[in-house]
């Protein structure tokens, strides 16, 4: 229940930012959500930088350059920009960091088990890579060529959809012999 | 390419989301109507693929690379609905687990580059496939990847005249079409480049192995 109500407040909260469009008001909110947040904020509020601001360093300095040369800089805009979308990673992140998905999912079985299947092929997948990119680093200790690099790409695509298709067969022959798929 | 959360306006979001959850409630019902009871597994081990694929580096000239998008293999392999859909999915998740991403962007990232994206390619590819088979896969590709960018960089560049203050400040996305369409088609001129070459490789297998189109 807990973590469904987060999800909810989380969805509603994050469309509320965007209605918002005072500088001090998403201050107050992102000091406000900082807060609540609890101990290991400061790795909250690390880990939401990392994920935006490449694009909040290309926006601001991008703007602040075509303002400055048409002469119409707005200070008011930087501060609104930067904090709205600082403010929505940061809830977005600690939503990830509290919420749990499988309890916020529960009572919706059919998703609940799309998120398990998702969550383990996406492990499954990811060894797929990394053991191709080893492999291909362990052929040769000069890097590889570009033709190489697509082959291996290609050889990567290749597998993953093979994997695809084995373990979508074999997963619903799974559930079909277990009464998952008669819900 | 896609967008995170905050640069787009409510004005633009909120009648993507119009347009998208009904597209999202017509491919499940197709896809469930060619599936049936296989549909929740096979679409989330696509999903899957769908994240690894978009995850896939694509070898760019120079030593460098950039992220594959993975749409159009999903679309010319399995069909576009579950191109659509299973990339859709992504984007959720991508969202909601790893907080990459937005919610509020999803569903113009999903129509431009999940929708749209695999139409196109899907589309060209049908058109193109009597004329020479290799270079269809290779046109609808990137011109799949292109229109995606190309819709994006529209719906960016709308942010400025869609969302402003009185004093005409911006409130969203600063910039206007002028800058968002070079500066997302340039460089996915090049990144679309390599995803048609590696699609094609992947392709030409998938072919030989008679699963193009196979899960609807």
């Amino acid at each position: 229940m807990k973590d469904r109500l987060g999800l909810g407040t989380w969805l509603l909260a994050v469309v509320a930012v965007t209605l918002v469009h005072e500088p001090w008001l998403l201050a107050g909110a992102l000091a406000g959500v900082l807060l609540a947040s609890g101990s290991g904020r400061a790795a909250l509020l690390w880990r939401a930088l990392r994920l935006v601001l490449p694009i909040l360093l290309v926006i601001s300095v991008g703007y602040v350059a075509m303002a400055w040369l048409r002469g119409e800089l707005s200070v008011a805009y930087l501060w609104l920009v930067n904090l709205r979308v600082v403010l929505l990673a940061v809830l977005t992140s600690w939503m990830v960091r509290d919420v749990r998905l499988e309890r916020a999912l529960q009572g919706c079985p059919g998703a609940l088990r799309w998120l398990s299947i998702v969550r383990s092929q996406v492990t499954v997948f990811r060894r797929l890579a990394g053991e191709y990119r080893a492999a291909v680093l362990s052929r040769s200790t000069v890097p590889p060529t570009l033709a190489q690099r697509y082959r291996a790409g290609a050889t990567l695509g290749l597998a993953a959809l093979d994997k695809a298709m084995y373990n979508s067969e074999a997963l619903t022959q799974g559930m079909r012999s277990r009464g998952a798929l008669d819900d | 390419m896609h967008i995170p959360d905050g640069l787009i306006a409510p004005q633009a979001y909120l009648p993507a989301a119009a347009l998208a959850v009904p597209l999202w409630v017509l491919a499940a019902r197709r896809l469930r109507a060619v599936l049936g009871d296989e549909l929740l597994p096979r679409l989330a081990v696509f999903t899957a693929l769908a994240f690894l694929l978009s995850a896939l580096m694509l070898p760019l000239p120079g030593g460098t690379s950039g992220h594959a998008i993975g749409v159009g293999l999903l679309a010319l392999v399995f069909g576009p609905w579950i191109a659509f859909l299973s990339y859709t999915l992504v984007l959720l998740l991508q969202a909601v687990v790893v907080g990459a991403g937005g919610i509020t962007s999803l569903p113009v990232n999903a129509l431009a580059m999940g929708f749209v994206g695999a139409w196109v390619t899907v589309g060209l590819f049908a058109g193109l496939r009597r004329v020479h088979e290799t270079a269809a896969v290779l046109v609808a590709v990137w011109l799949g990847v292109m229109v995606s960018a190309l819709l994006l960089a529209l719906v960016l560049g709308a942010q400025p005249w869609l969302a402003q203050a009185p004093d005409g400040t911006p409130r969203f996305f600063p910039f206007g079409p002028a800058v968002t369409v070079p500066a997302l088609l340039v460089p996915h001129a090049f990144i679309a480049a390599g995803e048609a070459a590696l699609t094609l490789l992947v392709w030409r297998h998938a072919r030989k192995r008679r699963w193009l189109a196979e899960a609807g």
